[in-house]
């Protein structure tokens, strides 16, 4: 909330009056009063160039025509927009422009929706020019982004955006003059974030993707908005079809909470589901071999199997797990059916990997299962702490308003993260920040603990804070009083004077965000590390102030709903405690049945039950736990146990492969329902093509199962869910455009700080011991890649050509060290198990850690051993010590 | 790499300004006169100190006109064809050098001796006819000079016919009198 | 030749003069200095330089004193002086010359205009072709940084100002002066939207000031002898002071001449360049350098000041008069200064970067007698929507040629396409028919 209003200012655009705040452009004025002023190189999200001369206009009492895209409005100021004189001049601009285009509409992607061409119909514009047209040679740019640079009208739009939004600056005018041309470096061709911004922001058909080359014309195309399924940004997106075939994406600006921005992800990704491996027909085992079946056979088995095994073992022999890229209504049915149908308490999804972390700490601390805080807080705030984020990878799209807040906001950026600040083709946030700590995924809490520490003995935390919650301060003091700066400064090789610098802008700034991700959240301390974040909040006074607060971000689409759809062993739909009396009394009579009187087992107890035999049954609904975990865990060997395991999914993965049933699930370019994203914005999933083969949304089946089972419910469509959704979570995603976010719960944190902080305090306070790790090995991380998120996106042609292995990514000085060069194979051991790889050097990886990319893990999970967090069941394995050695 | 060979002038130049990408130009200057020309691996290696990406090195570099992207002859001949010295003949040098090293614009003689351009205005419009040969200009060209210049550039690999701190016209003895 | 002083030009007059500090202290250099520094207040000394009613000398013509006052007053962060030492207009060889003949004149008077802004850095952005003017610099930069007149603690006042110079690397546009902090900055040579103006952001965003070098060497002269004899030479109220006009072209002795404003184009070619160099009869003048428009005889006697030439159409600009005689081709001419100007278009704005492009190959096509009449009358509506709609003056600039010849010279256009006419006519007849 901004709390000065702007200063408005009163101006006539062709007699007509409007009202603006001061320093809006003429041209965004005239938009509001439907005045449309041609335009090329001006546009919103960048800054005015004026490069064009399309967008001149009258300005009285200036001699000149004014450029309306880079005047700023004044009071009183008098434009006219539609004179003979302002005619004539965008007629004869748009005439210079065309004299060097090569007027190729017939073979030019662009048709159709080119400003060129429709300001050259507007103007009925012919050109007289006779002489010769420059002609470039065809360089190749990219695999995915073809490019056309005799079209090209030099906005430099492209480039503006890859440098000011997305901060990569991997585009370059090159030359000058008439011949400038956009190119990346040399002759190489384009390496960069493939966000495909640039496809979307070019005026012209000079840069088009390449995935789409010649297939269409826009009209032909059908449209449809909805959200991505890559990551938890959850951004919305424009798909287009042609018949059944996906065609393209896009994202009209303005749209969504990415407002018109995507990834690589969300614009070349499309692609999975029409993979043609995808499962089009129900599956079943017969003599130990998995054959087609039809629906009805394979429903009816799946229904018949579980009343058997329900009267042999009762329902908590059953288990479920689901995947958090399912729809919030199909993750309220999974969990109802598995609750109320099964009679089961044994239920999980993909949000234990790490996203429960952030949102128990929250719920302890502040009594929130959602950010106090959106986007929108990120774009206003004027301090940003990023605690474990690798945001360029991960969530790119917040990593956007990190970086706009950033950049043309002047917000002061404090990382803690595990990347080397240098520039290659990719942005890293670390690049922007004003205060970098460099510090291993293992050990990032004793960064955190630095900035506490320096709060503390700085004096920083505001006099009403120490008045009012002394036992609290006392007790963190104390705790810190054992943690030495040298043996701080020891571990992380950081002076105590750099983390009272960043503690002094904390303490400073007004409104303060801590953004922390999965390479905290997955790890070992991601729920102690996220408690001492939220402390960090309150010793500084921020924690409750507007415009402050805490964001843990989420790694799949909607793994925030999972958890909000009760989802998880832990909580009824709402976030409320399965153990909580009263709450399992008012669902009791919602739902018309019994709860399971027991808590129930998470995903790795439930894995150990199998194992041991006391779990017979499994329901897993787009999860490949075979493939995630660790070999340590042997989830392989704990569902071959099971009497009873029914897949659904659109891939026959590892684990699907050991089902007894498995059922082919729509993707979410096939359905209709909604998605929560990280900020808890609850957006609309609708269907761009019919289901592939004989696919269902997996709510239908489970809808299915309940009146094969007896419990007949009423949904005809997913609508039909959300209606029983928000009757029991009282007004779930009817927020309207920009999500209210939660208040901070006072007295939930005065309890926190009166005792809730007891149990951990100690614990927390300590110093990680670095690794020791012995000479000639190196740090193992699975890291996210850009390029791949979710569980599809190594199904996706675009992805794969981005990035179509796992490659082990090594710092030069660590390659140098071990004699490697790009592309040389090593092999890397571990105490538990080995793997061999090719390697390719990155300068951002630390030295003395290797990172290899988790979507093609398979290889690599041998590798590591598995920790379990006590108290919220998150299974961390993402660093392991190996040594590598090189192999021919 | 530049660094090593260069170290303390790169030092001295990055020192001058307050902000890195201020010392690129500078900097493209050391990698050319290593190589004669602006080397890929410099533009990388120069992009890392900046902290720039090469892409960002390389549009700067091709919008200006007096770096080499290619190798060039050991003395590149560079005559200006601007109005003011076409007034007085410059074509007429290029027809001159054409007759006497075979080669036109854009081209290299076969020896990589001598490479030719032609460029716009470089300062020296009252003393047309002009060339700029590597850093040196010479000016007031005739038949008989160019011809003395070619030769002295390949015997010593460079001419006494360059000129030196600008001034015309040279006073009369007269007017430094009065000045004096 | 009439009598009057030398103020630029005079120590290099000067027999045996080099340039050096020596010499230089010799003539009473650095005196300014030491008489200001310190001891006038620095808003004094912007007062006395406007007081003078010196203006710029880089083309424009802008009161120096005016542009030192946009200055932000109470701002705090670091300020630069650039001093624009690009020169890169055709027919303009002036700052050449008063750089590497008396370089430590122009530092004076960078160091005085650094204390009247309060900056404590100066850049030199000489133009990269000038690589001994550079040298030259340099060295005359670290004699008198040890002698103490640059650098930290000036002449012990507590007073600092670093002189750096940078070479540019072949781009008029650089010359232009926002184009050239962009360059200096390290980045491509294109000009910056105005507002906001380079008083207050300008170099890093940091308050700045560009000014010509010949603008910055009148400066130690103006402290020493007072603003009131500054404004007293040449052409007063507006333009005063001495002009050291580049004269080029078909003269008997072309070459640069310091000379009070306000004397006409006759004496300064018949009288200082010893009038034309054989007996073909003057042609055409251009009296500010390649973007100024042409003259012709008829404009012997205007006035070579800022108002008088201005309203005669054309402009005083950087001071390179270049003068052609009888029998040089006006089509050839424009198209020679139209080649350079498509070859220097930085290619920001459409009509600058398209319209050079299309009107060099439009009076190419008529030079080779390819033209017709409608061209005559594209070129003038070219020239029309390129002026006025560009983001720097360039765009103004390229169409002088063009435009000036096409009012004094129309009919060696129509000449040349009537020809052209004549051509085609033969070409169209096939042989045979009658
Ligand atoms: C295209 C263009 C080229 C210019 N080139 C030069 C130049 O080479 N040298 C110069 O001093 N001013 C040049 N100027 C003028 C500068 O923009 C600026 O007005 C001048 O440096 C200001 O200094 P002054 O006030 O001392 O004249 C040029 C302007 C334009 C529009
Ligand atoms: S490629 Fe497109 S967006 Fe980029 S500068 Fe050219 S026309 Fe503009
Ligand atoms: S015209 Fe040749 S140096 Fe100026």
């Amino acid at each position: 909330m901004p709390e000065t209003t702007p200063q408005m200012v009163r101006l006539t655009i062709d007699g007509m009056t409007v009202k603006v705040p001061k320093g809006t452009l003429v041209i965004e004025a005239a938009r509001r009063l439907g005045v449309m002023i041609p335009h090329f190189c001006y546009h919103p999200k960048l800054k005015p160039d004026a490069n064009c001369r399309m967008c001149l206009v009258e300005v009285e009492k200036m001699p000149k025509l004014q450029t309306a895209c880079s005047t700023p409005v004044d009071e009183g100021m008098s434009v006219r927009t539609a004179t003979s004189v302002v005619n004539d001049a965008h007629r004869s601009v748009l005439e210079f422009i065309l004299a060097n285009h090569p007027l190729d509409c017939p073979v030019c992607d662009q048709g159709g929706k080119c400003d060129l061409q429709d300001f050259s119909h507007q103007y009925t514009a012919t050109s007289r020019f006779v002489e010769t047209k420059r002609i470039f040679q065809k360089e190749y740019f990219s695999p995915l982004i073809e490019t056309q640079m005799n079209r090209c009208v030099q906005c430099l739009r492209c480039v503006r955006y890859c440098d000011e939004v997305m901060d990569v600056k991997a585009l370059a005018p090159v030359g000058r003059g008439t011949m400038t041309e956009i190119k990346h470096f040399g002759v190489h061709p384009l390496n960069c974030e493939f966000c495909g911004g640039c496809v979307q922001i070019c005026p012209v058909g000079a840069i088009t993707s390449r995935l789409s080359m010649y297939e269409y014309r826009p009209w032909m195309l059908k449209r449809a908005d909805t959200i991505c399924g890559y990551c938890g940004d959850g951004c919305q997106m424009t798909v287009q079809t042609k018949e059944q075939e996906l065609i393209e994406v896009n994202s009209a600006h303005g749209a969504g909470r990415n407002n018109g921005d995507l990834c690589a992800r969300g614009f070349f990704g499309f692609h999975a589901a029409s993979h043609p491996d995808r499962l089009t027909h129900p599956l079943i085992r017969r003599n130990g071999t998995l054959v087609q079946t039809t629906w009805e056979e394979a429903l009816e088995y799946v229904a018949g199997r579980v009343s058997e095994l329900q009267k042999l073992h009762g329902g908590e022999s059953f288990g479920g797990l689901i995947s958090g890229r399912c729809t919030n209504e199909e993750l309220y049915v999974f969990q109802k059916f598995m609750r109320m149908a099964i009679g089961t308490n044994h239920i999980d999804s993909s949000a234990r990997y790490g996203h429960v972390n952030g949102l128990h700490a929250m719920r302890l601390v502040q009594g929130t299962h959602r950010w106090t805080v959106t986007f929108d807080d990120i774009l206003e705030a004027d301090v940003l702490l990023l605690v474990g984020t690798n945001i360029t990878q991960t969530n790119p799209i917040t990593g956007l308003k990190v970086k706009e807040a950033v950049k043309k906001r002047r917000a002061t950026l404090i990382t803690i993260e595990s990347l080397e600040p240098v520039m290659d083709t990719m942005s890293n946030i670390a690049n922007l920040a004003h205060h970098h700590f460099r510090i291993p995924p293992s050990e990032m809490q004793n960064g955190i603990l630095g900035l506490v520490k320096a709060i503390i003995e700085e004096h920083l935390i505001p006099e009403d804070i120490t008045q009012r919650y002394p036992t609290y301060v006392t007790a963190v003091t104390t705790a810190l009083q054992q943690l030495s700066w040298h043996d701080l400064s020891r571990a992380t090789g950081i002076e105590s004077d750099a983390f009272i610098q960043a503690a002094k802008v904390l303490a400073a700034g007004r409104r303060v965000i801590v953004l922390t991700g999965q390479v905290l959240l997955r790890s070992e301390r991601g729920y102690t590390g996220s408690l001492t974040l939220l402390d960090l909040l309150i010793l500084t006074g921020k924690l409750d102030q507007p415009g402050c607060g805490f964001a843990p971000l989420a790694e799949e689409n909607n793994d925030q709903g999972a958890v909000e759809m009760g989802a998880v062993t832990e909580f009824l739909p709402g976030v409320f405690p399965v153990d909580d009396a009263a709450n399992r009394e008012r669902f009791m009579k919602q739902w018309n049945g019994k709860l399971p009187p027991t808590v129930g087992a998470s995903l790795i107890d439930m894995l150990n039950r199998a194992k041991a035999g006391s779990l017979k049954a499994m329901f897993i609904v787009g999860e490949n736990p075979v493939a995630s975990l660790p070999a340590s865990v042997r989830a392989e060997d704990s569902l071959r146990n099971l009497d009873f395991l029914v897949c659904q999914e659109l891939f026959l993965t590892e684990t699907a492969a050991l089902a007894h049933v498995v059922l082919p699930a729509a993707s979410s370019m096939e359905k209709t329902g909604t998605f929560t994203n990280t900020e808890g914005h609850v957006q609309t999933v609708r269907p761009s093509i019919d289901p592939i083969g004989e696919s269902r949304p997996d709510w239908e089946v489970f809808a299915a199962l309940f009146i094969l089972l007896g419990m007949p419910m009423e949904y005809a469509e997913s609508k039909d869910i959300l209606k029983e959704i928000r009757s029991v979570i009282s007004g779930y995603g009817l927020l309207g455009p920009t999500p209210l976010p939660p208040k901070v719960d006072r007295t939930v944190l005065d309890r926190y700080l009166a005792e809730g902080h007891h149990p951990d305090l100690a614990t927390r306070y300590r110093l990680v011991a670095p690794h020791p790790r012995p000479d000639g090995t190196l740090q193992l991380e699975m890291a996210q890649s850009l390029f791949h998120s979710g569980k599809l996106s190594t199904r996706s042609k675009g992805l794969l050509q981005l990035e179509g292995g796992g490659r082990l990514r090594i710092n030069p000085v660590d390659a140098a060290r071990f004699a490697l060069m790009d592309g040389d194979r090593v092999r890397l051991a571990s105490t538990s198990g080995e793997m061999t790889t090719e390697i390719k050097i990155m300068e951002r990886v630390p030295q003395g850690t290797a990172w290899f990319p988790d979507h093609f893990g398979q290889a690599a999970v041998g590798l590591f051993e598995c920790a379990i967090d006590p108290r919220t069941h998150v299974p961390s394995f993402l660093t392991a010590t190996v040594s590598m050695m090189k192999v021919a | 790499m530049l660094k090593d060979k260069y170290g303390k002038e790169i030092e001295d130049i990055l020192s001058r300004y307050p902000v890195k990408r201020s010392a690129l130009i500078p900097l493209l200057y050391v990698a050319q006169r290593d190589q004669g020309y602006v080397t890929e691996s410099a533009m990388q290696e120069i992009a890392a100190l900046l902290r720039l990406t090469p892409p960002q090195v390389y549009e700067t570099i091709t919008f200006y006109t007096m770096f080499n992207l290619k190798p060039v002859g050991r003395f590149h001949l560079q005559v200006c064809k601007s109005l003011m010295c076409a007034l007085v003949g410059s074509d007429t040098v290029l027809e001159w050098i054409n007759a006497k090293l075979g080669i036109a614009p854009g081209e290299t003689t076969a020896d990589g001796l001598f490479s030719l351009s032609v460029v716009e205005c470089l300062a020296a419009c009252g003393t047309g006819p002009m060339m700029m040969i590597n850093d040196d200009y010479y000016e007031q060209l005739t038949e008989d000079k160019l011809d003395r210049i070619l030769s002295d550039l390949r015997s010593t690999g460079t001419s006494s016919l360059k000129t030196g701190p600008f001034m015309w016209p040279e006073p009369t003895p007269a007017e430094r009198a009065r000045e004096a | 030749m009439p009598q009057h002083e030398l103020i630029l030009l005079k120590n290099m007059m000067q027999p045996g003069y080099t340039g050096s500090l020596v010499d230089y202290e010799k003539t009473g250099g650095y005196q300014a200095l030491r008489k200001t520094l310190g001891k006038i207040a620095p808003a004094d000394v912007t007062a006395m330089v406007r007081k003078s009613g010196l203006r710029g000398r880089g083309g424009a013509g802008f009161p120096t004193g005016v542009k030192w006052g946009f200055l932000p007053k109470d701002y705090q962060g670091p300020r630069y002086l650039c001093c624009n030492a690009d020169e890169s207009e055709p027919g303009t060889f002036k700052d050449r010359q008063l750089m590497e003949r008396d370089p430590h004149q122009v530092l004076e008077g960078i160091v005085l205009s650094c204390y009247a802004i309060g900056a404590e850095t100066a850049f030199i952005y000489i133009r990269g072709e000038m690589v001994l003017g550079a040298k030259i610099l340099e060295h005359a930069i670290a004699e008198a940084r040890a002698a103490g007149y640059i650098g930290k603690n000036i002449l012990g006042t507590g007073i600092h100002a670093d002189v750096w110079v940078h070479r540019g690397a072949g781009a008029y546009i650089c010359g232009e002066e926002t184009a050239l902090l962009e360059s200096l900055e390290g980045k491509r040579g294109l000009p910056r939207i105005k507002p906001p103006f380079p008083a207050t952001h300008g170099l890093y965003n940091k308050p700045t000031v560009v000014n010509n070098v010949e603008t910055l060497a009148n400066v130690p002269h103006i402290m020493n002898r007072g603003p009131e004899w500054f404004a007293a030479i040449g052409s007063p109220p507006k333009s005063t002071g001495t002009r050291v006009f580049c004269v080029s072209g078909h003269v008997k002795r072309p070459g640069n001449y310091e000379v009070p404003m306000g004397i006409t184009i006759r004496e300064l070619v018949y009288e200082h360049a010893g009038g034309m160099r054989s007996d073909k009869p003057l042609k055409a003048i251009i009296p500010g350098g390649a973007s100024a428009p042409f003259f012709t005889p008829a404009h012997l006697d205007v006035k070579l000041d800022f108002e008088h030439v201005a309203l005669a159409g054309s402009m005083l600009g950087s001071g390179g008069v270049t003068v052609m005689e009888e029998g040089t081709s006006m089509v050839w001419a424009a198209l020679r200064l139209m080649e350079f100007f498509y070859h220097e278009s930085c290619g920001k704005c459409s009509p600058c970067r398209e319209g050079s492009s299309w009107l060099v190959q439009t009076l190419r096509r008529i030079l080779a007698k390819r033209g017709h009449m409608e061209d005559l009358e594209t070129l003038l509506d070219l020239c029309k929507n390129i002026a006025g709609r560009t983001v720097c003056a360039f765009g103004d600039a390229e169409v002088a040629p063009i435009q000036s010849t096409l009012k004094y010279w129309r009919q060696e256009y129509v000449d040349l396409i009537h020809e052209a006419e004549a051509v085609n006519l033969i070409k169209l007849e096939p042989a045979g028919r009658h």
